[in-house]
């Protein structure tokens, strides 16, 4: 990342020399180009590579699709061929798909037989439903913890932070989701078992996609409820595994701070543990957990396959997969420039969040 | 360091606290089950398996079962009983001698779910769009074709003889539509209907059928919703609304072990079925058989492609501890065609002979013979393919025979197996339709299936073609049974398929539902037939 220079100095005064009037220069302008120009490359990329992939895995969409007597069928399989585009030449397939793409049209999934667009627009919000409230929620727990952790270093407090991450960190996540299930549904009867609402129930008109903040915004509070109690069981479990991972960067990134001289000098000064711990611990101390938590929600985002095959959550993970299963080009091709998309755009807010937290790192 | 973390312990300690109340909080209030809401809501639990509702496309397990409930057909089956076809549009019909020509006199006063008549145009349009789409159900009616003789009369003539044209006729995929509204979306029964007809996204989003219900919603990963059809011709259903739910088969089983009333699980199967409280009720119906393919090309492999490795292999098998495998429900493999359907080989069950599958071996001069054996890593009906394998494996081992296990994604397994190139393979199989005749069209000697084992009519035993002749000419459907028998016991003799046991779909239901029969005409489930105590 040249574009991002660090200062060491930050108390350093700067004086202008006297001299012909400098050009003005928008850094920031430029930095956001630059990274425009290569999110698009990237995105090319991921296009021929996933084109080239699908090509090269055995296996053949026709024999995916069709039953096994319509195979015999030569009729049926050449209509099959032709409808989705399977009769022409690789690389005219791919310009195909490229020009398509360059005006929106994302093609049509074999599976659901609607437009990929229109298939991401419905299972997107559904995964962010989930991976916005198990990012919150595991920001809060995972720097609270963290820094627990690395305040108490070496006691027993720390030993089981540190066992507990470990385990959320080797703990498989359908596994964990049927222990939850089991527990919060079958033993305790305290929520529902899967989907985004009870049979009962009819989801609210679309203006988000999530059903909660929908059906919250028609006032149709009784299905917000409803909705909400859906999330509550796959938000735990992703949260578990979140929280694993994030408590042993902010504790591995405290204690690195915690040994500069500079909080040595604040608690000498007599400040008080809070305010340390907020405005000099914790500041510093986030820089690379940002990198992690951009990382972890980048992830979620990108969808959750088998939290969200056991809850029966229609998200994107569930799409993805079952498009893979099915060889559907054009849904693949989607779900992975939206992924795609996804990691670019978390990792430039991850970029610039870091100006706004550290005032040493800034654009040039 | 002098700090002091009380403060920040605290807060953490908070943290946990608050999210571990809100999970509480949340879901206090829900009463378990998640079964909130109208009473006359039946919930139908099942792993979907699902692309359209399109009944000139649908294909799939849950597509099937939903659109039966959509669309009504000329004729039908009840409950589990599949042997005859009884009345539905059609209130009679009749077959020429030559079983070529079909004439289906329909009912009168039947309505679509928007009001307007159902006429013989209507049928005459919706079973030659399912001809000409081209999707993977039109193979069923390839060589039918329909016309009317006047609004309440349907001619459907085959090419060639075909005793089977009625049963067909009750599949789902010939539901049919409103062929005015169908036309006003897109869709064609002209021969250019594989590429010029563009009616499934419409039919994804409404019905337009004269079924007991109509859609409501539509989404193929996560839920489907129908409603009781207002213009019903028939008796009104129990339940006004039906929600389809996707849901993982293990969660299916937790669900139904908690769930009181008006529930239905579509996958909970064989060792599944272990541990369900007493108060649900089941039933199913041996539907499926599970068979071993040995290609019989000496150029793919001159193993299996000799006769007596394949007999050896058939005696090798512990047909009776592979069926244990599969749980309750479950069954020794006797011959291709499943126990639910007629012809199937009763009573005559393969066993296993270890010392005879030793001695082919040396007859054959086969000295501790290697195979490559692949099947898909998948578990099918709460079965793990694999584990099957291994057992067939320790089985072969004790006879003197190496396999190699060689699992595979499915699709890469399905390519593998079509493309004739694999030495063994292992795959489950259902009928499309509930006469096991189609087995000889697709797995008799040079026939499709038969073909990507290798197994062409030069290197099949006359007789085995002959006895699949003598099926397909008989005509009368107790000797067509009996002819189905003969040609299975040749198979086994001769043919390239082992099959090592049968298994049966089930449906668990809670005990207040009536009618939750297990059908294995396609559609598993009746929707409309369901009742309550």
């Amino acid at each position: 990342m040249t574009e991002v220079s660090t200062k060491q100095d930050p108390g350093a005064a700067v004086t202008a020399a006297p001299g012909p009037r400098p050009r003005r220069r928008r850094p920031m302008l430029t930095y956001l180009a630059k990274r425009l120009v290569i999110t698009v490359g990237l995105l090319l990329g991921v296009t021929v590579l996933t084109f080239g992939l699908v090509q090269v895995v055995p296996g053949d969409p026709v024999t995916a699709n069709l039953s096994d007597q319509a195979l015999n069928d030569p009729a049926a399989v050449a209509a099959f061929r032709a409808k989705w585009g399977l009769d022409q030449p690789v690389h005219l397939q791919y310009l195909h798909y490229l020009g398509n793409l360059l005006t929106g049209d994302l093609g049509i999934s074999q599976q659901t037989g609607r437009s990929v667009a229109e298939d991401l627009l419905q299972y997107v919000p559904a995964t962010m439903e989930l991976a916005i409230p198990t990012m919150l929620l595991a920001l809060l727990l995972g720097t609270g913890i963290g820094m627990l952790a690395a305040v108490r270093n070496g006691r027993l407090t720390d030993q089981v932070i540190r066992v507990g991450a470990l385990l959320g960190l080797s703990t498989p996540p359908f596994w964990l989701s049927l222990v939850v299930l089991y527990l919060f549904f079958f033993q305790l009867g305290l929520s529902p078992s899967g989907g985004r609402l009870s049979p009962g129930f009819t989801p609210p008109d679309t203006v988000t996609g999530m059903y909660t903040v929908d059906a919250a915004l028609a006032g149709q509070w009784d299905l917000a409820w409803d909705a909400a109690q859906h999330l509550v069981l796959p938000v735990l479990v992703l949260t578990c595994l979140t929280v694993a991972i994030l408590v042993r960067f902010v504790r591995s990134s405290m204690l690195e701070v915690l040994q500069q001289d500079y909080i040595k000098a604040a608690y000498a000064k007599g400040l008080p543990t809070g305010l340390v711990l907020r405005r000099h611990l914790l500041r510093a101390g986030l820089v690379p957990v940002i990198t992690v938590s951009g990382l972890a929600f980048a992830s979620l985002l990108s969808g959750t396959v088998l939290v969200e095959n056991i809850f029966g959550w229609p998200g994107l993970g569930q799409y993805a997969y079952r498009s893979a299963s099915a060889l559907d080009l054009p849904a693949i091709l989607g779900a992975s420039l939206f992924v795609a998309l996804v990691y670019t755009l978390v990792n430039l807010t991850v970029d610039l969040l870091y100006g706004l937290i550290d005032p040493r790192i800034r654009i040039q | 360091m002098s700090v002091n973390p009380r403060r920040l312990r605290v807060a953490a300690l908070a943290l946990a606290a608050v999210s571990t109340a809100s999970v509480t909080a949340c879901t206090a209030g829900s009463g378990g089950g998640g079964a909130a809401g109208p009473t006359d809501t039946l919930t139908v639990n099942t792993s979907f398996v699902l692309k359209t509702l399109d009944p000139g496309r649908v294909y799939e397990a849950t597509g099937v079962t939903t659109t039966h409930a959509l669309y009504d057909t000329l004729l039908t089956f009840k409950g589990s009983d599949v042997s005859k076809p009884v009345p539905e549009l059609a209130e009679s019909y009749e077959a020429s001698p030559d079983a070529k020509t079909f004439t289906f006199k329909l009912r009168e006063g039947v309505k679509f779910s928007d009001g307007t008549p159902l006429t013989a145009d209507d049928v005459v349009f919706s079973l030659n769009r399912l001809k000409n789409v081209k999707a993977s159900p039109a193979v069923m009616v390839t060589d039918l074709t329909a016309s009317k003789t006047d609004d309440r009369t349907v001619v459907v003539t085959s090419a060639k003889a075909n005793p089977n044209v009625p049963v067909v006729l009750a599949m789902s995929a010939t539901g049919v539509v409103n062929s005015k509204v169908a036309k006003a979306n897109g869709a064609t029964d002209g021969a250019d209907a594989a590429s010029a007809d563009t009616a499934q996204q419409f039919f994804d989003k409404t019905s337009a059928g004269s079924g007991p219900y109509v859609l409501k919603s539509y989404d193929p990963s996560s839920q489907v919703v129908l409603e009781a059809n207002p213009n019903y011709w028939g008796g009104k259903p129990k339940f006004n609304r039906v929600v389809l739910r996707n849901m993982d088969v293990q969660t299916q089983k937790l669900t139904m072990s908690r769930s009181t009333a008006a529930e239905v699980s579509l996958d909970i199967s064989g060792k599944l079925l272990d541990g369900l409280p007493d108060s649900l009720q089941t039933s199913g119906v041996q539907d499926t058989v599970y068979y071993l393919i040995l290609n019989a090309d000496p150029a793919v492999s001159k193993v299996t492609s000799d006769a007596k490795f394949r007999q050896a292999l058939r005696s090798a098998i512990d047909y009776q501890g592979v069926a244990a495998l599969f749980g309750k429900g479950a069954g020794p493999g006797a011959g291709l065609v499943a126990p639910a359907f007629p012809g199937t080989l009763t009573g005559e069950e393969s066993k296993r002979d270890v010392a005879q599958a030793k001695q082919l071996l040396t007859d054959a001069g086969l000295s501790n013979p290697t195979v490559k054996f692949t099947y898909p890593a998948i578990t099918y009906r709460g079965v793990d393919l694999g584990t099957v394998a291994t057992k067939v494996q320790g089985d072969a081992a004790e006879a003197g025979i190496t396999l190699e296990l060689n699992p595979q994604p499915l699709t890469t397994f399905l390519d593998q197996m079509r493309g004739g190139k694999m030495p063994m393979g292992f795959t489950p199989q259902s009928l499309n339709y509930p006469v096991a005749d189609s087995l000889v069209n697709n797995m008799a000697p040079g026939a499709g299936s038969a073909l990507r084992a290798g197994w062409t009519v030069e290197r099949a035993a006359p007789s085995v073609v002959a006895a699949g002749e003598k099926v397909v000419s008989t005509l009368d459907p107790a000797q067509r049974a009996e002819a189905m028998k003969d040609w299975q016991r040749e198979m086994n003799a001769h043919g390239p398929y082992i099959v090592i046991a049968n298994n049966s779909g089930m449906n668990v239901a809670t005990s207040d539902l009536t009618g939750v029969e297990y059908t294995p005409a396609g559609w598993q489930l009746d929707l409309a037939a369901i009742g309550t105590r």
